[in-house]
C-alpha cells in the first residue's frame, strides 16, 4: 500500500507540538505589548486646537506662571482653563488683528465659550486631584512633560494605572520642593533621592498612597 | 462672601454666561455618565471653559447656598450643594428651627424632582403647548373686566401660604380689588386642632409643645414624630429628652392610637383604640385630674392604659404633656387645653403662622358654592392640585371645569390642569425667589440655585402680573419686601447678605402670647359602632401625592410594611381573620355610596375595626412614574372630617394582588431577639454586663491584625435613637448615585438601597435598625473576590472597587449582613426605568461617586468622597482630619443624631465613648467579623407601675 | 452487609469474563468497534439523527440564552440581592461532578487493576472532557461582565494588579483548567493506538490521512507500546489527586465562606463522592445508549452494569450519611443560624425538592441490594436518571438554602427561576449530548486495544 505521508510529515508533526506550547505565551506576551504601546494609550498625539495656544512660546518664551492661566490647580481638583477674559487681557492690546486669536475675539463678542479638546484624559472612576498633587510637591511637568518646549499640547505621559502606581508606590525621586512645583525646566537633582525620602516623610502618608480609595470611589 | 452679588448677577441680568455654564456642565457630565465604566473605545472630549468665570466661583469646587424648602405650606431651612451650576444635594441648615441641621426624605429628593423630565415646560391651552404671551392676551381682557367691577367673578385658589412676600402681594391685590375671592386650603389640612383652639381660648392659637421640659408625653391619635414640617424639629427635642439614662429625667411616651406610627413605634406604652375611642382616654385623664366627667367604661386595656398614664402625667408636676392629633375632633383638642392647663404642662403659645380667617375645608366648602353658583369667572390656581387632593365629597372636579376661565400654575400637567382652560408651569422652589414661614414663624429666603430650566414663572411673577405690575423680578418682589419689612438697622445690604448666607431671618419667629384658661368643652365618653372606621394619615414616602412622580421617595420603603411602588389598606390581625383574608386580597370597601376596592396588608398591633390608609397614591396625572401608581383614597375623603371615614363596611372579593415589600418576607420573632437587643432603663442601671457581643470583645483569629498608620474610620448606630424615618436611607441614595430599580425588578427582589433599615417586631412591637455595610474588620467580602474588587484599606474601610469588579457577586453571597447591591440590569447606564434614564435626570448625580454600570456590585462605602475630600483638605494645611469633621450622607440627614461617624485611633473621639456604653453591641459580633458599623441597643422607660395602677 | 449480599448474589458464569463470547479474539473486537464508523450501511443511523437534531436544537437554545444573558445582562436570571446565585453555580458544580467520574474509571481503576474498565473508559473520558469543558462555561457566563473573566488569570497588564489569590474562585479557575488540559491530554494518549488501528481500516485515502495524522505515526512497535503504557500509567498516577483535588476545591468555594450550610469541613470530600456519583450514574446512561445504539452487548456486558451499581450503591450511603452529618453538626453546634437553616431545609419554601433530592440520591439506589434490579439494564439507567436529577437538586438547594435563609431574617429572599434560567440549563445538557454524538460518529466509542489486552488476557 501507498506511503500515506512524506517525510516532511515528521517535521509538520513537531512542529505543531512546538506551536502548541509556544503560541499562547507568544500571544499574551503580544497582547500585553501592545496595551503598553503609544498606540493604545494614545500617547504623543498631538491635539489640535480651536486657536492653536503654544504652551512653547507663553510659557518658554514669556515665561509664564503656569496659575496665570490654571488658575484653580491649587485649590480645586481641575487645573481648570482660563475663561476668554484671561486671553483678552493681553490680546485686547496684542495681536488684535491676529487671525488666528478670531474664535477668542468672537467667544467674547458672541459670549460663546471656546471649545478645548481634551489632551490628558483619564476614565471616569478615577478621581484624580491637582491640587493634592502640587501640594504634596508634584510638579506640572511630571506629568504633563517639557510644556515649555510644546508648540501644540500632547498627552506626555501613559496615564495607565501602572504609571500612576509607580509614583505611588516609590514617590521619592519625583518630590520637589514646594518652590519648584511650578518650575517648567525643573531637572531632578543629583542627590534627588535623598531630597526625595527627606520630602516623603515630610509631606507624604506612604500607607494610603496604594489605597485603591485614592483614586477610585 | 457676597453671594448676594453673584446671585443677582445669575438672575438680573440673567447672564447667558451662567447659562452656558449650566448647559455646558449638564453636557460635559452627560457625555462623561456615558463613557461606561471600563470604556475601552474613547470618543473625543472636549473641556468648556467659562467666557467669564462667576464672581467667588472655582471651577470643580461645589458651592453651597442656603434656602429653604416647603411641606405642606411650612418651610424647612436647608442647605444646598451645587456644582458647575447643577444642584446635587440638599443638606439641612443648621440655623433653621425646623431643621437644626436635619432632613426629612422630602427634602433629600427635591434635587431630583427638579430634574424630573416629566415636569411642566410650557403653558398649556386648547390641546396645545401654547407661549406666555398668549396666556397674558387671553388674560387681560377678563383682568379689565373684572378691575371694572372690583375684581367680582376673580378668584384665587391656593394651598396653605406662608410666604410673607405672596402673602403681602395677595392682600394688596385683594384690598385694591375687594372683591376679588382668595381661597385656600391644604391636603393635610389641620382644622380640628385650629378649631380646638378656638373652642378653648375663643382665638385662634397654635400649640408649640416643649419636648425637652417634658417628662411624660401622651400622643391622642398624634403623631409628632411622623411626616410633617415639624418632624425633623420634633424629632429631635423628644430622643434628645429620651438620651439620659436616669429612668425619671428621661422622657416617657405613652402613644394611643388606631395604627402604627413612628410616635407608636418609639413609644414606651401603647394602646391601639380606634379612632373614635381614643377621646375616652382623655376624658379618663380628665377626669383623674378633677373634671366632672362620667367615668370610662371599658374596654379594660383602656382604663388601665389611662389610668396609668394619668398617674404617671399628674406625677410630674410641669412635666407632663398630652397632645392629640388632626383625627381628633375640636373638643378633644379643647379637652387637652384644659388638661394641659392643669398640668401646667410644657408648651408655648403662638398666633398662627398661617393667617387663614377661616379652615381650610370651609374656605373649600366656599369655593365650591360660589363656583356652583357662577360667581366665579376667572380661576387663578397658584401651585394646588384640588382635582386630585380635594376631599372627594365636595366634587371639586366639577366646579373647576364649571368655571370658564382657569388657570393652573403647577409643577406638573396634573389632574387638576386636565380640568382648567389653561396650565402654566411653576418654577421649581430651586429655580426662583421666593421667602417661606417655617411652623414656629421664622422666615427664611428661598434662593434659587440654577436658572429655570424652562419657561416658568412663580407665584410672585403671577401676582405681578394679575396686578399689572410686570417689569419687577421674583428676585426684586422678595428683596424689596424685605427692605420694608426686614428689621435691618438701616443698613439693609449687610442685613440681607448676612439673612442669605444664615438661611433664617433673625428674630422672625412668632412671638409666644397668653390666653386664657381654656374652657373645660362638653364631651362624653363614646363607645364604637359595629362598623369599620377608615382611617387616613399623610403617606410616610409621597405624603399628600405632590412627590408621586419622585421615584426615590416611590421606591422609599415605608416604615413597618416596608411597601414602594404602591399603598394597601392595613387591617388589624383579628379583622383580617374574620374576613378571612391576608396580605395582597383585594377587599371591597363600602362608605355610602363611595366603593373602593383595594389590596389588604395585615398589620399585627392595630386596632380593631379600623382601616388604616395613607394618602397620595392612584394619581391620573403625576407623570410617568407616579400616575396610576396604587390606589387613591382623596375620593372617599369626607369634608367634614379629612382623616376618618366612619361606618365602612368591608368585605372579601376574589383575587389578589402583589404587594411590592423589600422586607417581611418571612416573620420569626426568635431570630430578632440578639439581632436586635432592647433593654428597660431600669435594667440597664441595674445589670452593666448586658450579655451583649461588644465592639471591642472579638473572637480570636488565625488572621494577622491590619496595622493602621492614620484614620480607623467606625460609625455607631443609636437604635434607641432611631425613629424610622428613612431620612438616612434617601440622603445616602442621593449623595451615592444610588439609581431606583423600578416596581418590575422590586417584584423579584431586587433594590439598590445601600442603607437598610432592618423592622423586627418583637413582643408585637416593631423597632427599626438602620444595616448600612458594617465595614468589618476580618470582612467576609475580602478574601473571596477573585480580582480583589473587594478590598480593605489603611483606614479600615472595606472598599469596593467598581471598576475592577467582574460581577461574580461571592462577596455578597458570602455577606452575612447581605448590604451589597449588585447591578443585574443598567440601572444607572443604559437600562433604567422609565423616565429615570433621560439626560436631564443625570443632572443629579454626584460627580464626586461613580456611576456603576451593569454587572458591578456597589455597596456602603461610608461616603469615601467625604472622607476623601476630608483627608485632602487637612493635608494641604499640615493638620490630622478633627472629631466630626467628616459627616457621613446618613448621618447629616438624620433628625435624632441617631448615626455616629469617626476614628477610632483617636482615643478621645465621640465614637470611641460610644462604643465604650453598656449597650454597645456589634450586629453578628460573633461570627468574628469584627465590624466597624457597631449599634447602641433599643432603650425603653417603661412606666414599672404600669399593670399595677389598675389592680 | 453490602459484602455479604454481594456474597450470598448467584454469579453467573459471565461475571468473571468481561465480553461474551462472540466477541472473544483480536479480530472481532476491532470489527465490533470499528464496524459502526466504516460499515455504516449496516447499521442504523437513524436514531444518530434523530438524537443529533434534537440535541443541536438545545444547544441552539443554549446559545440564544447565551446571547441574551450577554446581550440584556444576567437580570434575565431570576437570582435576586439575597439569593445571588441560582443556577449558573449549581449547573457549574454538578457539570463538573460529572466530569470527574470519566479519569477515575480510567486512572483509578487502572492502577486498580479493575479489567472492566477496559471497555467502557474511552467514552467515560470522552464524556468528563465534554462535561468538563461545559462545566467551565458556566463560571464565565453567570459574571456580571463576562467580558472581563480573564482578569481572574495573572497575565501582565498596565494596570499592574494580579489576581486575589485568597479566592477560592482562583483555585477553582486553576482546577478546571489543569483539569481540562488532563483530560485531554489523557484521552487523546489513550487514542492513539487505535488512531492507528482506524488508520489501517480506512476505505478512504481522506480517512486514513486524518486518523494517521492524529495517530502520530503510531506503528505498534515494541517500542511504541513500551513508552505507551509507561506514559498512560504516569498519566495515570497524575489524574488520581488530579480528580480528588478538582471537586475538593469545588467544595471549597462554598467551604471556604462564613454562611450556614456552606461553612463546613467536611464538603470537600462530601464533593468528591458526590462528584464520582453522579459521574458514575451518567457513565452507566452513557454505556446503555452505546451498547444499544452500537450493538455492543458483547463488549458491554450485563456484568458491567451490575459492577457500576454496586459503586453507586455504595456512593450513595456515602451520600446519605454526609447529609446526616450536617444535620447532626447543625444540632449539635447549636448555632442559632446553622439549626434555623436545616429546619428550613426539611420545612421551608423548597422543602419539596428537598425531599425529592432525598429519595433520588439516598431511598432509589437502595433497590442495588437486590441483584435482579442490578442486572436489569433498564432499571440501572432508570436509577442512574433519578440519581442524576437528585445530584442536580442537591447543587440547587446548596445554593438556595443558604442565600435565601442566611443570617438576617430581613433579607431573606426566595429565588424563582425564569425561562431563562432552564434554558441555559436543558440547552447546556443539548450540547453535551451533541458533543458525544460527534465523538461516536467519529472515533472509535470503545477502546480497541484495550479490549484487546483484556481478551488476550482472559484467553477465548
Amino acid at each position: 500500500m501507498p506511503h500515506l505521508f512524506r517525510p516532511y510529515a515528521d517535521t509538520v508533526a513537531r512542529a505543531v507540538l512546538i506551536a502548541i506550547l509556544v503560541v499562547p505565551f507568544a500571544a499574551i506576551a503580544a497582547g500585553y505589548w501592545l496595551s503598553a504601546s503609544p498606540y493604545e494609550t494614545e500617547q504623543t498625539i498631538t491635539v489640535d486646537q480651536p486657536v492653536p495656544f503654544s504652551h512653547e512660546h507663553h510659557v518658554g518664551g514669556l515665561g509664564l506662571d503656569c496659575r496665570y492661566c490654571h488658575t484653580a490647580v491649587e485649590t480645586s481638583p481641575v487645573a481648570s482653563l482660563p475663561p476668554t477674559h484671561t486671553c483678552m487681557t493681553c490680546h485686547s492690546q496684542l495681536y488684535t488683528q491676529a487671525a488666528m486669536l478670531a474664535p477668542v475675539r468672537e467667544s467674547l463678542a458672541d459670549n460663546e465659550p471656546i471649545h478645548w479638546n481634551k489632551v490628558n484624559r483619564l476614565p471616569d472612576y478615577v478621581y484624580f486631584d491637582h491640587s493634592i498633587h502640587i501640594a504634596k510637591g508634584i510638579g506640572c511637568t511630571t506629568c504633563h512633560g517639557p510644556v515649555a518646549t510644546m508648540p501644540l499640547m500632547r498627552q506626555a505621559a501613559p496615564l495607565t494605572m501602572g504609571w500612576c502606581l509607580n509614583c505611588h508606590r516609590d514617590p521619592a525621586p519625583y518630590l520637589r520642593p514646594a518652590s519648584e512645583v511650578f518650575d517648567p525646566d525643573w531637572q531632578a537633582p543629583a542627590d534627588q533621592s535623598q531630597r526625595g525620602i527627606i520630602l516623603a516623610h515630610k509631606n507624604l502618608d506612604n500607607a494610603h498612597l496604594t489605597d485603591c480609595s485614592v483614586c477610585h470611589r | 462672601m457676597n453671594k448676594q452679588l453673584r446671585l443677582d448677577q445669575a438672575n438680573m441680568r440673567g447672564p447667558p454666561n451662567s447659562e452656558v455654564d449650566r448647559r455646558a456642565a449638564l453636557k460635559l457630565f452627560v457625555s462623561g455618565a456615558a463613557l461606561a465604566l471600563a470604556s475601552c473605545g474613547r470618543p473625543a472630549e472636549q473641556i468648556v471653559p467659562y467666557v467669564e468665570i462667576p464672581d467667588g466661583m472655582t471651577p470643580g469646587l461645589p458651592m453651597r447656598f442656603a434656602s429653604a424648602l416647603p411641606l405642606a405650606g411650612y418651610g424647612r431651612g436647608v442647605i444646598v450643594t451645587s456644582v458647575e451650576g447643577r444642584p446635587i444635594k440638599v443638606d439641612g441648615n443648621p440655623r433653621h428651627p425646623a431643621s437644626l441641621g436635619s432632613t426629612d426624605v422630602f427634602a433629600e429628593a427635591t434635587v431630583l424632582s427638579l430634574y424630573d423630565p416629566d415636569r411642566s415646560q410650557a403653558p398649556y391651552s386648547g390641546g396645545r403647548v401654547q407661549d406666555w404671551s398668549a396666556f397674558e392676551a387671553a388674560l387681560q381682557p377678563r383682568l379689565d373686566k373684572a378691575r371694572a367691577r372690583h375684581g367680582a367673578g376673580l378668584a384665587l385658589l391656593t394651598g396653605r401660604i406662608t410666604s410673607p412676600t405672596l402673602i403681602a402681594q395677595i392682600e394688596a391685590f385683594t384690598k385694591a380689588l375687594p372683591q376679588v375671592k382668595w381661597y385656600r386650603y391644604e391636603p393635610s389640612e389641620d382644622d380640628a386642632i385650629r378649631n380646638g383652639a378656638i373652642l378653648a381660648f375663643n382665638r385662634p392659637a397654635t400649640l408649640l409643645p416643649r419636648f425637652a421640659d417634658a417628662r411624660v408625653v401622651l400622643t391622642l391619635d398624634a403623631d409628632p414624630l411622623g411626616a410633617g414640617p415639624e418632624q425633623i424639629r420634633f424629632a429631635r427635642d423628644i430622643t434628645q429628652a429620651r438620651r439620659t439614662h436616669v429612668p425619671d429625667q428621661s422622657l416617657r411616651l405613652y402613644a394611643v392610637e388606631p395604627a402604627w406610627t413612628l410616635t407608636g413605634a418609639l413609644a414606651d406604652h401603647r394602646l391601639a383604640l380606634r379612632p373614635e375611642l381614643v377621646r375616652n382616654v382623655a376624658i379618663e385623664i380628665a377626669r383623674s385630674l378633677g373634671a366632672s366627667v362620667p367615668e370610662l367604661k371599658g374596654p379594660p386595656e383602656a382604663e388601665h392604659f389611662a389610668k396609668a398614664a394619668a398617674a404617671d402625667l399628674t406625677a410630674r408636676q410641669g412635666g407632663g404633656l398630652v397632645l392629640a392629633g388632626p383625627r381628633q375632633p375640636p373638643e378633644v383638642h379643647a379637652l387637652c387645653h384644659w388638661i394641659n392647663n392643669e398640668l401646667s404642662a410644657p408648651v408655648d403659645f403662638i398666633a398662627p403662622v398661617d393667617p387663614l380667617n377661616i379652615g381650610g375645608i370651609a374656605s373649600l366648602k366656599s369655593f365650591v358654592a360660589d363656583a356652583r353658583a357662577g360667581a366665579i369667572e376667572t380661576l387663578m390656581i397658584l401651585g394646588a392640585n384640588p382635582v386630585y387632593d380635594a376631599p372627594g365629597d365636595l366634587a371639586i372636579a366639577d366646579c373647576v371645569a364649571a368655571v370658564p376661565f382657569s388657570a393652573q400654575l403647577g409643577l406638573y400637567r396634573d389632574e387638576t390642569a386636565a380640568r382648567c382652560t389653561w396650565h402654566l408651569p411653576l418654577t421649581h422652589v430651586l429655580e426662583g425667589w421666593s421667602d417661606i414661614r417655617a411652623f414656629d414663624g421664622t422666615a427664611s429666603i428661598v434662593q434659587p440655585l440654577i436658572r429655570p430650566l424652562y419657561d416658568s414663572r412663580t407665584a410672585h411673577q403671577i401676582m405681578a402680573l394679575l396686578s399689572n405690575a410686570t417689569g419687577p423680578s421674583s428676585f426684586d418682589m422678595v428683596r424689596g419686601y424685605w427692605q420694608q419689612a426686614g428689621k435691618h438697622g438701616g443698613d439693609f445690604e449687610d442685613w440681607w447678605r448676612q439673612t442669605l448666607q444664615d438661611g433664617v431671618v433673625a428674630d422672625s419667629a412668632a412671638a409666644k402670647i397668653s390666653l386664657p384658661a381654656p374652657q373645660m368643652p362638653e364631651v362624653a365618653p363614646v363607645s364604637g359602632g359595629e362598623n369599620f372606621t377608615l382611617a387616613f394619615a399623610p403617606d410616610p414616602s409621597l405624603f399628600d401625592g405632590s412627590f408621586a412622580n419622585n421615584a426615590w421617595l416611590q421606591e422609599c420603603p415605608k416604615p413597618f410594611t416596608k411597601q414602594v411602588w404602591g399603598n394597601a389598606l392595613h387591617l388589624a390581625e383579628s379583622d383580617a381573620q374574620s374576613l378571612g383574608v391576608v396580605d395582597g386580597d383585594m377587599v371591597r370597601l363600602v362608605a355610602g355610596k363611595a366603593v373602593l376596592e383595594a389590596p389588604v396588608l395585615v398589620r399585627q398591633g392595630q386596632a380593631s375595626h379600623t382601616v388604616a390608609t395613607t394618602l397620595g397614591y392612584g394619581r391620573a396625572g403625576a407623570g410617568s412614574l407616579g400616575t396610576a401608581v396604587g390606589f387613591d383614597v382623596y375620593r372617599l375623603r369626607p369634608s367634614d372630617s379629612p382623616w376618618a371615614l366612619a361606618d365602612v363596611s368591608v368585605s372579601k372579593i376574589g383575587g389578589r394582588q402583589n404587594l411590592l415589600l423589600t422586607q417581611h418576607f418571612f416573620e420569626l420573632e426568635g431570630e430578632a431577639k440578639d439581632l436586635q437587643p432592647r433593654f428597660a432603663l431600669a435594667d440597664l442601671a441595674k445589670k452593666p454586663d448586658l450579655g451583649l457581643s461588644k465592639p471591642g470583645g472579638n473572637p480570636a483569629t488565625l488572621y494577622p491584625p491590619h496595622d493602621y498608620d492614620t484614620y480607623e474610620w467606625a460609625m455607631v448606630i443609636d437604635t434607641a435613637a432611631c425613629i424610622g424615618c428613612n431620612a438616612c436611607v434617601v440622603a445616602c441614595q442621593a449623595e451615592n448615585n444610588v439609581p431606583i430599580v423600578g416596581p418590575d425588578e422590586i417584584a423579584v427582589g431586587r433594590d439598590m438601597h445601600w442603607l437598610r433599615i432592618d423592622d423586627y417586631v418583637i413582643g408585637g412591637k416593631p423597632g427599626f435598625s438602620p444595616v448600612p455595610c458594617m465595614h468589618c474588620e476580618h470582612a467576609p467580602c475580602e478574601p473571596v473576590c477573585p480580582v480583589a474588587a473587594s478590598i480593605h484599606d489603611s483606614e479600615g474601610l472595606n472598599l469596593q472597587v467598581y471598576n475592577r469588579c467582574v460581577g461574580t457577586r461571592f462577596c455578597q453571597s458570602n455577606c452575612p449582613y447581605k448590604v451589597r447591591r449588585f447591578n443585574f440590569y443598567g440601572y444607572a447606564d443604559g437600562e433604567e426605568y422609565k423616565s429615570f434614564g433621560d439626560d436631564i435626570v443625570k443632572a443629579v448625580f454626584n460627580p464626586d461617586v461613580t456611576v456603576r454600570g451593569r454587572g458591578v456590585m456597589e455597596k456602603c462605602t461610608y461616603c469615601v468622597q467625604r472622607i476623601s475630600r476630608a483627608r485632602r483638605a487637612a493635608e494641604k494645611d499640615h493638620r490630622k482630619i478633627h472629631d466630626g469633621e467628616i459627616v457621613t450622607a446618613c448621618q447629616a440627614a438624620c433628625p435624632t443624631r441617631a448615626i455616629a461617624f469617626g476614628d477610632l485611633s483617636d482615643a478621645n473621639s465621640r465614637i470611641n465613648a460610644l462604643r465604650a456604653e453598656p449597650q454597645a453591641y456589634a450586629l453578628l459580633g460573633e461570627l468574628g467579623t469584627r465590624p466597624r458599623t457597631t449599634y447602641l441597643a433599643r432603650l425603653e422607660n417603661p412606666n414599672p407601675d404600669f399593670g399595677k395602677a389598675q389592680s | 452487609m453490602s459484602l455479604a449480599a454481594i456474597r450470598t448474589e448467584p454469579t453467573p458464569p459471565e461475571a468473571v469474563r468481561w465480553t461474551l463470547p462472540g466477541a472473544r479474539s483480536l479480530d472481532a473486537v476491532n470489527e465490533l468497534v470499528t464496524a459502526p464508523l466504516y460499515e455504516r450501511q449496516l447499521w442504523s443511523w437513524k436514531a444518530w439523527w434523530l438524537a443529533a437534531a434534537l440535541s443541536g436544537a438545545l444547544t441552539a437554545g443554549f446559545l440564544v440564552a447565551v446571547y441574551v444573558v450577554f446581550t440584556r445582562g444576567i437580570g434575565v436570571w431570576g437570582v435576586n440581592t439575597s439569593t445571588v446565585w441560582g443556577f449558573a453555580i449549581a449547573d457549574y458544580v454538578w457539570w463538573i461532578g460529572i466530569g470527574n467520574a470519566g479519569t477515575l474509571i480510567s486512572s483509578m481503576l487502572l492502577l486498580m487493576r479493575q479489567k472492566w474498565r477496559a471497555s467502557t473508559n474511552r467514552f467515560a473520558e470522552a464524556m468528563t472532557l465534554f462535561a468538563a469543558t461545559i462545566a467551565g462555561i458556566f463560571p464565565i457566563i453567570h459574571l456580571g461582565r463576562p467580558m472581563y473573566f480573564y482578569w481572574l488569570t495573572p497575565y501582565p497588564n498596565t494596570m499592574t494588579v494580579w489576581p486575589q489569590w485568597r479566592s477560592a474562585l482562583i483555585w477553582d479557575f486553576w482546577a478546571i483548567l489543569s483539569y481540562i488540559l488532563f483530560s485531554l491530554i489523557f484521552w487523546y494518549v489513550g487514542l492513539i493506538p487505535d488512531l492507528a488501528t482506524m488508520r489501517d481500516r480506512a476505505r478512504s485515502k481522506f480517512a486514513a490521512t486524518a486518523y494517521g495524522a492524529f495517530a502520530l505515526g503510531w506503528r505498534g512497535s515494541a517500542r511504541h507500546w513500551q513508552a505507551y503504557e509507561t506514559l498512560h500509567l504516569a498519566l495515570a498516577c497524575l489524574g488520581v489527586p488530579l480528580v480528588v483535588s478538582l471537586h475538593s476545591v469545588v467544595g471549597m468555594d462554598f467551604a471556604a465562606s462564613l454562611m450556614p450550610g456552606w461553612q463546613e469541613t467536611i464538603f470537600p470530600p462530601y464533593f468528591v463522592v458526590g462528584a464520582m456519583y453522579s459521574g458514575f450514574a451518567m457513565v452507566v446512561c452513557l454505556a446503555a445508549m452505546v451498547r444499544w445504539g452500537f450493538r455492543q452487548e458483547g463488549l458491554i456486558t450485563i456484568a458491567h452494569f451490575d459492577v457500576m451499581a454496586k459503586v453507586m450503591l455504595m456512593a450513595s450511603i456515602v451520600m446519605g450519611l454526609s447529609y446526616a452529618t450536617e444535620w447532626f453538626n447543625a444540632w449539635y453546634g447549636g448555632d442559632r443560624p446553622d439549626r434555623s437553616l436545616v429546619i428550613f431545609e426539611f420545612t421551608g419554601s423548597y422543602a419539596p425538592m428537598f425531599w425529592a433530592l432525598l429519595f433520588c440520591n439516598v431511598i432509589a439506589p437502595q433497590a442495588f441490594w437486590i441483584a435482579a434490579v442490578r442486572r436489569s439494564v433498564v432499571a440501572v439507567f432508570v436509577v442512574s436518571i433519578l440519581i442524576n436529577i437528585g445530584m442536580w437538586l442537591e447543587r440547587i438547594l446548596i445554593v438556595w438554602n443558604t442565600l435565601s435563609h442566611g443570617y438576617l431574617p430581613s433579607m431573606w429572599r426566595l429565588f424563582i427561576p425564569t425561562v431563562w434560567d432552564w434554558l441555559t440549563t436543558i440547552g447546556s445538557l443539548g450540547l453535551f449530548v451533541l458533543m458525544f454524538l460527534v465523538f461516536v460518529r467519529f472515533i472509535p466509542a470503545i477502546s480497541m486495544h484495550e479490549v484487546r489486552k483484556l481478551v488476550d488476557e482472559e484467553g477465548s
